[in-house]
């Protein structure tokens, strides 16, 4: 066999493979969902680019409709002010451009480009026009009207009025002044077109088409309806991960593409599809699957330099399936299974020998022609009448009587070109008669059209516009030409954010100096470290609110401590930490020693819950003869259980809950994380079990650093990780902690708070001048961010004189809880409207227990800011739970070495998440996965549509309903100096904020002054408008009654003795 | 003791659904706002409709309701007299009872679950018609209406497998499944009619009383039809693969279609008839043998399943297989108690199908035996499903659809042509081409001058009318501007060969062959 180097065919096949990560969706097994930039194989461009390359790739437009844009700025979300900066901003970068107009009173380049963003201007077709003319008002005002006619009259058109069916037998006249505005019409003028388009449409192939796609265009059929249904089941049954009895025999010694290829023998789908070449092919198929490409694609005749576009568009015409087995191939280690790694090629190569044996016999039955694509060329270089024809019905331009001659010329399919030859003359004809929607010249319902709402818009009137000459209302057409639409996206996005980023901003600068333990002059009453996720903002105020002396901080939720982690039930260790890092240690839950009995109870429930979920799911299915009796015994109580989890869901699960604890109570456990050997060094590759004191000292030491929490302790200290529980959910990693890859992040805080207890650890964390007093206590909790719940871990070991603070402090937290519930409910529409706050707890108790929420939380719904530096900046206003809070102390460093070390954290999991949404948003259906209504999950990996679509990636609608596609604004407290040369110094960090993907501003921490950060110019001053913000009592009086996004708004402070003013 | 109210259950969802379909209709509910007030109807009204059967179930228990509840006469001619009747046995209101809980259910679910949803209104009109046909269907007394019942709930099945109208491949697979499921309707009607003519009756009860004084062939035939109409809707081989493509809709409407409720109508139907099929030993072994393939094949297909939702249906068939095989042994009480616990049991799976991640921890299923796990030729009958579909597309439908085609060919080319396309005016033209050439002068239809040519009888025939018609404009409608009719008889001729052509090829001549079988069969008789 060759090597690749000996085969430079093969060669450029895997060099191909190796470009499709790029622009595969590189989305993870749905249980390992974390958020990541959609487009991230475009991230080393600038946005805008990214974005524009990517539709140009794929045809996915990646920006909101500019429908949609228009509806915000009616609602006041985008204002005037903010269109005009962001088209200033545009037209700067453009650069300057030629007098556009002749007289002085005309309209300027920025009013005609500010009219194409707010006017629709789009040009109509002729039966859209005919329309607006008879039955809409618009042109009922005899303004409008005399307006319409002098457009009509300066560009000297004339209406169209014409049916489509009196085409069908034209008159002389008609003929003569089409065929005068016709430039080409004599039949070997045409011909030499027609030869164009043929040519045109085959270099198509390999670029923008497939072999498929060409059919499609060609005869309206869909190969890949045959193809896939076959393709799927085969890399559903390697991908799987546990749903089927029965996987591809072999796959793990041989390889999909060659396990595949031994079962062809079985295969009895050809025979029933009639492809009557097939035994010959599958006889000349080569060992390996990258030769099969190879020789595929030769056989399919196309040149070897468009190998790479074609294997690129063939693999993005099921991007799901392929992203899935590219994400495989580019994670070996992730399962034992995936022991050969050549997972695209194979798939790609399968792929590739189904479409053969389809287009083979589907080009041999209509046109007595193999699917080669040279000599397909040639034929229709002959024939060009029937491709010409071809075309045009199958591009679904042409009025139905053409239509029909269309489809029932190409069902018949005669060899004769005389038919053909006739219906081209016939569309022809339809081509130039001013019903079709013509390409040149100027007509009423484009130009003419396009014209009167621009000049309407602008409020021009007739008499004015009857003084100018058409050239230069034509030069106006062609200006606002040149705003393509994607460029008015563009620009509206910018407004879009400028108007978020205004309100955040003024904010900020309102609430300068308000905020609490901007310096822990005395220590807090208590201290609670909550992860940075936009969801904990809410419930942080409000314990704020209740409790002044209460100090809350954010962080990353692994809490400095990423572990591989085994707790009492796993079955093996996960990691717990952000994705782009691989644990060097790993920390098990164990029971406590006195607890061995109940250990051994506790296991067997575990053991006989687990049996029982096996049993229902995988065994009433799996079984047929062994079932049976099991469903008749199993029916009473599933009934019961159906109708109680319908009515009360609470309640049906506490019922649950209690009959596993009759089997055996939660066992009291602890953590092991101390090394017993801490020789042996702790490396990603191999993971040491627990850490060595000095490691926890490190730890410790650098997250208190980070967060600026170095003095000042309380006597309790809190850290609450998070995650999510839900029901009925296969998209539940999707609403864990993001920090922990997906998982719940209440390991890490118990791990932290368990350290950080430690005499000796206190003792160590002196060296790094940290003095914790003896009489502060850490204590890791978990929040849930569902249905609000909190777990307290190893509240036991706190000593008996802290626990009158925890006992207050829990307590609190339980006003907060209930406060977060109340703050929540506003935005769903099934929670109960003014609800209090112990039935607002009540209801998401309920809703999380729920089967049938679709909804059981909004998850970063509502993420739009991070912004780094103290809480003194943000507490004391209402930020609406829109902001990622991130705790760091300028004042504690100077260099600017740990902000440097939060931005490479923080960007990328900030950004991630927030593009993650963004795009899911923008394009839910094509970058986000779609209504979870008809989902349904496939290997325990993913979810298809129904029963054999594409994998789905991306966000279900059911996430981002309420969410506001924008970039995300970082703020940092920082001084500009300090940011600038962390710029410089980090390759990634550019990579976002110069490329655009998030928004930078920072506020210096001594004089409180905002700098906007623009990628041509750097940091530029930012001015406060001087308009004061609405002052609230309390955090529901910001959002009560209010249903939408709420703006900033500033909250009463409480005289507070232990703060300065 | 009187208890008409029981004709309340069937009502109140077919009230709730003309409430709901006429306001949205009227435009009078539709978007987020009114999703409440649909709720709240469709959910009261299934809950009354629940808690009435519950109440006759338990009145049955007492013995306290007569068998029969007789509302009136739905169609009477001579000897032949339909009534509209409930009825009031055990089972049928028990599974009325059993039916309308897990649609309270599943009402319940989707309210929940569709919100949002651009469908929301359609969706539950259609659940809420779907309720009032099967609640129809349990209780009704009658063949006839028990038809109704069946009917419109395959088409609330079609309408919802086609929710999502704008995704092609939801569409085609609803088309099939509704096609499929219109083979079981002719065995159905069939039997009606026979039950007619022979019994002067539709009622269960009059059917299965005189099934004892049928003919041994009548109540075979009889039986059969009603078995075929039974394997049909409860996706028993060859009709299984219809299942399949039913799982396109929402998750909630394929729990209560596929999971609880309609799948279980062909098994009610037999149990319903137990009597006639015990006097039809052949229609017992057919329910057997079908059944016991059904279990082999939904089991062995099962295997292979990755999707959950196939892998339900799969096991769903094998249970129903199982039932059919119950059914043909005789054990009448066993299936219809089986009947129920599945309804129950695979209703709650389909609707936590999305848990199956986490209720198992990702743990794997119990692979096949090692011995198996590596025989090709059985896994790919598996991964491909036995290529029931397939073969019976290759047997029957594409057969079919050749003819359907050759049908509309002949129809276009010889009929249409034949029954009057106008004659082209003179002086119009249809291209600019055509005038063109008309301008320069040149001429095309040089070939012309040879006259129209057929060959064959028929091609004779084309050609010698096209003649006479040549002759006949020629001479006192054009003179002397011809062209027009000599093309249409050159291309009427060249139709007539080709339907020649049509006639001689194989397809027809069984068709042939076996109309005239049927018509000597029909003197025969
Ligand atoms: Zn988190």
């Amino acid at each position: 066999m060759n090597t690749p180097a000996q085969n430079p065919k093969r060669q450029i096949v895997l060099d191909a493979i190796r470009h499709l990560d790029h622009v595969l969706p590189g989305q993870a097994p749905i249980h390992d969902f974390v958020h990541h930039n959609t487009l991230h194989g475009f991230q080393h461009l600038p946005f805008e680019q990214a974005l524009a390359e990517f539709t140009a790739l794929t045809g996915i437009d990646c920006y909101l409709p500019e429908a949609q844009f228009r509806q915000f700025h009616a609602q006041g979300r985008i204002s005037d002010a903010d269109i005009d900066a962001a088209l200033n901003d545009y037209l700067a970068d453009a650069g300057p451009v030629a007098a556009s107009n002749g007289s002085d009173n005309a309209p300027t380049r920025r009013q005609f480009y500010r009219q194409a963003l707010l006017s629709d201007l789009s040009p109509l077709n002729p039966a859209q026009l005919t329309w607006q003319l008879q039955e809409s008002d618009l042109l009922q005002q005899p303004d409008a009207r005399a307006l319409w006619e002098t457009v009509l009259d300066r560009l000297e058109l004339t209406l169209p009025e014409l049916h489509p069916e009196q085409l069908l037998d034209l008159s002389r006249e008609q003929a003569e002044t089409w065929l005068s505005n016709a430039g080409v019409s004599l039949p070997s003028a045409r011909k030499d077109l027609e030869l164009q388009a043929v040519r045109g449409l085959f270099d198509q192939v390999g670029d923008s088409l497939t072999l498929r796609g060409l059919l499609l265009a060609l005869t309206g059929t869909d190969i890949l309806e045959n193809v896939r249904p076959r393709l799927i089941k085969l890399c559903a049954s390697v991908l799987d991960e546990g749903q089927a009895a029965w996987r591809l025999p072999q796959r793990q010694t041989l390889g999909l593409y060659k396990a595949w290829r031994q079962t062809l023998p079985h295969d009895a789908e050809a025979l029933f599809q009639d492809l009557t070449d097939w035994p010959q092919l599958v006889d000349a198929l080569p060992e390996a699957a990258g030769d099969a490409i190879v020789q595929q694609l030769e056989m399919a005749g196309i040149p070897c330099e468009r190998w790479a576009g074609y294997l690129e568009r063939l693999a993005l015409e099921l991007p799901g399936w392929s992203g899935l087995l590219n994400w495989r191939q580019t994670h070996p280690d992730y399962s034992a299974e995936g022991q050969s790694q050549t997972l695209l090629a194979d798939y790609l190569a399968i792929r590739l020998i189904l479409d053969q044996a389809c287009l083979q016999a589907f080009a041999k039955a209509t046109w007595r022609c193999p699917m080669h694509i040279g000599k397909l060329q040639a034929y229709f270089e002959k024939n060009n009448a029937e491709v010409a024809v071809r075309h045009a019905v199958f591009g679904g331009q042409l009025p139905e009587y053409l239509q029909q001659a269309g489809q029932s010329l190409v069902a018949d399919n005669p060899r004769d070109n005389r038919p053909w030859q006739v219906l081209t003359e016939r569309i022809h004809t339809w081509q130039h008669s001013p019903l079709a929607g013509q390409t040149g010249g100027i007509h009423a319902n484009t130009q003419g059209w396009q014209l009167f709402r621009l000049c309407r818009d602008l409020g021009l009137r007739a008499a004015e516009l009857s003084q100018l000459p058409k050239a230069q209302l034509l030069n106006w057409l062609t200006l606002i030409e040149a705003f393509t639409p994607s460029h008015r996206q563009r620009v509206w996005l910018d407004a879009y954010e400028r108007h978020y980023q205004q309100d955040l901003l003024q904010a900020l600068h309102a609430n300068h100096n308000r905020g609490r333990w901007a310096q822990r002059r005395q220590a807090p009453q208590a201290q609670i470290v909550f992860c940075m996720d936009d969801r904990e903002e809410g419930i942080r105020r409000h314990l704020e609110e209740l409790n002044p002396a209460v100090e809350t901080l954010g962080a990353a939720g692994f809490f400095g401590v990423p572990m591989h982690y085994q707790g009492l039930d796993d079955a093996h260790a996960t990691p717990l930490c952000p994705v782009v890092v691989t644990p060097s240690h790993t920390v098990r839950e164990q029971s406590r020693p006195e607890r061995a009995l109940l250990l051994k109870r506790h296991k067997r429930r575990n053991s006989i819950k687990l049996a029982l979920g096996r049993l229902i799911f995988h065994g009433l299915r799996r079984g047929v003869l062994s079932s049976a009796p099991l469903i008749g015994i199993a029916a009473p109580f599933t009934l019961a259980g159906l109708l109680l989890k319908s009515f009360t869901p609470k309640q049906q699960q506490r019922l649950l809950q209690q009959a596993g604890h009759t089997l055996g109570a939660q066992v009291e456990t602890h953590l092991q994380f101390q090394a017993e050997h801490p020789a042996v060094p702790a490396t990603p590759q191999n993971p040491r079990l627990g850490f060595t004191d000095s490691e926890q000292a490190e730890r410790i030491a650098a997250f208190l650093k980070n967060t600026g929490l170095t003095y000042g302790f309380a006597e309790i200290v809190v850290l609450m990780g998070h995650g999510s529980m839900s029901q009925n959910n296969p998209h539940l990693a999707a609403y864990d902690c993001g920090a922990c890859s997906g998982r719940h992040g209440g390991p890490n805080a118990r791990l932290f708070a368990a350290m950080a207890n430690r005499a000796e650890i206190r003792q160590l964390l002196l060296e790094h001048n940290i003095d914790i007093p003896e009489h502060t206590w850490f204590i890791g909790a978990e929040h849930n961010t569902c249905d609000e719940d909190i777990t307290w871990y190893d509240s036991a070991d706190i000593p008996a004189a802290r626990l009158p603070a925890f006992q207050r402090f829990v307590a609190e937290m339980e006003h907060a809880q209930r406060m977060s519930a109340h703050e929540r409910c506003r935005r769903l529409a099934s929670a109960p409207r003014k609800p209090t706050p112990a039935q607002a707890l009540r209801h998401f108790l309920n809703r999380a227990a729920d089967f049938s929420q679709a909804r059981p939380e909004l998850g970063h719904a509502t993420n739009a800011a991070a912004l780094v530096g103290r809480r003194s900046l943000t507490q004391g206003a209402f930020f609406d739970r829109r902001l990622f809070l991130i705790s760091y102390d300028p004042t504690q460093d100077p260099e600017g070495t740990i902000l440097e070390g939060i931005l490479l954290a923080v960007g990328p999991v900030g950004a991630g998440i927030n593009l993650e949404y963004y795009f899911s948003t923008v394009n839910n259906e094509r970058l986000g996965c779609g209504s979870k209504v008809p989902h349904n999950l496939t290997g325990f990996c993913a979810v298809m549509e129904g029963a054999g679509s594409d994998l789905r990636t991306g966000l279900p609608k059911q996430m981002i309903e309420i969410h506001e596609a924008m970039r995300l604004q970082i703020v940092v407290e920082a001084k500009t100096t300090v940011l600038e040369k962390i710029y410089n110094r980090q390759e990634s960090l550019r990579e976002l904020i110069g490329g655009g993907w998030v928004h930078l501003s920072s506020k210096d921490p001594d004089s409180g002054e905002i700098f906007v950060f623009r990628r041509a110019s750097g940091f530029m001053p930012w001015q406060a408008a001087d308009k004061p913000l609405p002052l609230r009592d309390n955090s529901p009086d910001c959002y009560r009654e209010e249903t939408l996004p709420v703006a900033p708004m500033l909250i009463k402070q409480p005289s507070f003795s232990g703060e300065p003013g | 003791m009187d208890a008409c109210w029981i004709l309340w259950v069937p009502c109140l969802p077919t009230l709730a659904a003309a409430l709901i379909g006429g306001l949205h209709f009227l435009r009078l509910i539709s978007g987020e706002t009114d999703e409440r007030l649909t709720a709240r109807i469709s959910v009261t009204a299934i809950s009354f409709s629940a808690l009435l059967a519950l109440t006759a179930l338990a009145s049955t228990d007492s013995g306290s309701i007569a068998d029969n509840l007789i509302y009136g006469t739905w169609l009477s001619s001579g000897h032949l007299n339909i009534g509209f009747s409930l009825r009031n046995s055990g089972f049928n209101v028990g599974l009325a009872a059993l039916f309308s809980l897990l649609l309270l259910v599943v009402m319940r679910f989707s309210v929940n679950y569709l919100h949002r949803e651009a469908g929301f209104h359609r969706f539950f009109f259609i659940l809420n018609l779907f309720a009032a046909a099967m609640l129809l269907l349990v209780l009704s007394g009658n063949a006839v209406f028990t038809f109704i019942g069946w009917e419109v709930a395959g088409v609330c099945s079609y309408w919802l497998i086609a929710y999502a109208y704008d995704r092609p491949i939801a569409v085609h697979n609803a088309t099939r499944a509704f096609v499929t499921n219109r083979v079981g309707d002719g065995g159905f009607l069939l039997g009606i009619a026979l039950s007619l003519i022979w019994l002067e009756s539709a009622d269960w009860q009059v059917i299965n009383q005189h099934a004892a004084d049928l003919a041994r062939g009548d109540a075979n035939l009889l039986a059969w039809c009603f078995a075929l109409a039974a394997c049909a809707k409860s996706a028993q081989i060859p009709f299984t693969p219809w299942l399949a493509r039913a799982m396109e809709g929402p998750t909630p409407s394929s729990a209560v279609f596929y999971g609880g409720v309609m799948i279980h109508a062909g098994v009610f139907l037999l149990i319903q008839l137990q009597a006639l099929f015990n006097q039809a030993p052949l229609a017992m072994l057919l329910l057997a043998i079908v059944g016991g393939l059904t279990a082999v094949y939904g089991y062995w297909v099962g295997l292979s399943q990755t999707d959950i939702k196939s892998a339900q249906v799969y096991a769903t068939s094998a249970q129903l297989g199982l039932m059919f095989l119950e059914c043909g042994l005789g054990f009448w009480q066993l299936a219809g108690w089986h009947l129920c616990a599945h309804a129950v049991v695979r209703c709650y799976l389909l609707l936590t199908a999305p848990s199956i991640l986490h209720a198992t921890q990702c743990q794997a299923v119990r692979p096949v035996s090692p011995r198996w796990a590596d025989c090709r030729w059985a896994f790919m009958v598996s991964l491909q499903r036995g290529w029931l579909e397939q073969a019976l597309d290759w047997m029957l439908v594409k057969p079919i659809q050749q003819l359907a085609k050759d049908m509309r060919d002949i129809d276009e080319r010889i009929i249409d042509p034949a029954l009057g396309v106008p004659a082209p005016t003179i002086k119009a033209i249809s291209s600019l081409a055509e005038w063109e050439e008309r301008r320069m002068g040149a001429n095309l239809d040089s070939d012309e001058d040879s006259f129209a040519r057929g060959s064959g009888l028929a091609g004779k025939l084309a050609e010698w009318t096209a003649a006479l018609m040549n002759w006949f404009e020629y001479r006192f409608i054009l003179r002397g501007i011809g062209r027009d009719s000599i093309s249409w008889g050159r291309r009427l001729g060249r139709r007539a060969n080709r339907f020649e052509h049509l006639l001689l090829s194989p397809r027809y001549l069984v068709l042939f062959v076996l109309i005239t079988l049927m018509v000597a069969l029909g003197y025969a008789s």
